[in-house]
C-alpha cells in the first residue's frame, strides 16, 4: 500500500472515532468499539488463535508452527464443514494411557504446558473415557456381551409369547360361593353350588 | 529389553517401543530430535516462568486458550451437505418423528377410552 493510501485510512479512521465520540457522548467506550469493530489489545492476538484450514504450504507452516507441533506432525482435520477449522487432529489416546512416572507439568492431565491439546481433550481425561487395552480384544467383549443380553431377551421373548405353567382352574369357594360373607340376603336362600363332580 | 511385555491395561511406554531401537534411519531421529528440542523449549519456557520469584500472576497457557477459543467459537462451521444432513437428522426429523408417535398413541388410547376398552395398566383399586 503506498503513502498516501496509509495517511488517507488514518485519516478516514481518525473521522470515524471522532464521530462515533460525538455519538455516544458518555456512553462506554464498549458502543464505540462495535461501531468501529476494534479488540481489546488485553487478550491473545489474531495469529495465535485457531484460524481457517490451511491451504498453502505456507499457511500449514504457519499453524504447524502456531499450535507447537512439527510439520510432520500437524494434520488438519479434513476440510468438510463441520467447524474444525485448522486445528491438529491428534492421536485418538486418553490421558490414562500416557506415563505415569514422567513429571508432567500438570500430573492430574498427564499434560505439560504448551502441548496441543485433543479436540476431545475433556473427553479423555482420566475421569472419563480411556482408550487403554482391555484384557481381553474389544470385539471378543462386545460379541460375548451381545449375545448374551441377546440370547436372554430372545427367551424372555419366547417365554412371553408362549407360556408354560401348571394347569390351573378358578378358585373354588364354599357356604355357595361365601354367599353371606359377600353380602348376601340372609333370608333369601341361595341357589346351591356345586363345585365337583362324581 | 526384548523380553518386555506391558503391564496389563497399559500402553507400551515410548521409551521401550522397539521402533527407538531397530528404526535408526536419520529420517526418523531428525523428526525426534526436531521434536524434542519443541518439548525442550516449552518446557524451559513454563519452568522460567514458574520458579519466578517476582510472579504473581497464573502462567497463562496459549494452548489452553487456543483449545477453549476452537471449541466455543464455531467460526467454521459451513452448511454443506454432509452437515446439512447431520443437522437434519438430529435437529428437525426427530421434531416431526416424536411428534407422530406421541399423537398416534394418544389417539388410540383415547378411542380406547371412549369406547370403554381401555385397561389401565398400573390400577391399584380393583
Amino acid at each position: 500500500m503506498s503513502a498516501a493510501e496509509c495517511q488517507r485510512g488514518k485519516m478516514a479512521a481518525l473521522r470515524a472515532g471522532l464521530l462515533t465520540r460525538a455519538l455516544t457522548k458518555g456512553k462506554t467506550p464498549a458502543i464505540s468499539n462495535i461501531i468501529l469493530g476494534t479488540r481489546a489489545a488485553s487478550g491473545p492476538s489474531k495469529d495465535t488463535l485457531p484460524g481457517a484450514y490451511p491451504r498453502s504450504p505456507e499457511e500449514m507452516a504457519a499453524a504447524a508452527k502456531k499450535y507447537n507441533m512439527t510439520l510432520e506432525d500437524y494434520k488438519p482435520y479434513p476440510n468438510d464443514g463441520m467447524g474444525y477449522g485448522d486445528y491438529p487432529m491428534l492421536p485418538e489416546r486418553s490421558q490414562q494411557e500416557r506415563d505415569p512416572w514422567y513429571q508432567w507439568d500438570h500430573p492430574d492431565l498427564r499434560r505439560n504446558w504448551g502441548e496441543p491439546m485433543h479436540w476431545d481433550f475433556d473427553m479423555y481425561i482420566r475421569n472419563r473415557v480411556d482408550t487403554s487395552p482391555s484384557p481381553v480384544e474389544w470385539r471378543t467383549m462386545r460379541n460375548q456381551l451381545l449375545g448374551f443380553v441377546g440370547f436372554m431377551l430372545l427367551m424372555f421373548g419366547l417365554g412371553e409369547m408362549f407360556p408354560c405353567y401348571q394347569p390351573v382352574a378358578p378358585k373354588q369357594y364354599p357356604y355357595s360361593d361365601l354367599y353371606l360373607e359377600r353380602g348376601g340376603d340372609p333370608a333369601k336362600e341361595p341357589e346351591p353350588v356345586k363345585n365337583y363332580e362324581i | 529389553m526384548a523380553t518386555y511385555k506391558e503391564a496389563p491395561l497399559a500402553t507400551r511406554p515410548k521409551t521401550l517401543d522397539p521402533a527407538e531401537y531397530f528404526n535408526l534411519s536419520p529420517d526418523y531421529r531428525r523428526a525426534e530430535e526436531k521434536r524434542a528440542a519443541l518439548r525442550a523449549q516449552l518446557k524451559r519456557q513454563y519452568l522460567q516462568q514458574l520458579n519466578n520469584p517476582h510472579r504473581k500472576e497464573l502462567i497463562e497457557d496459549p494452548a489452553l486458550t487456543r483449545w477453549t477459543y476452537a471449541r466455543t467459537n464455531n467460526n467454521y462451521f459451513r452448511p454443506t451437505a454432509k452437515t446439512s444432513l447431520i443437522g437434519g437428522l438430529f435437529g428437525v426429523l426427530p421434531l416431526f418423528v416424536l411428534y407422530v408417535v406421541f399423537k398416534t398413541d394418544r389417539d388410540k388410547r383415547e378411542a380406547k377410552i371412549k369406547a370403554g376398552t381401555y385397561e389401565r395398566p398400573y390400577n391399584l383399586s380393583t
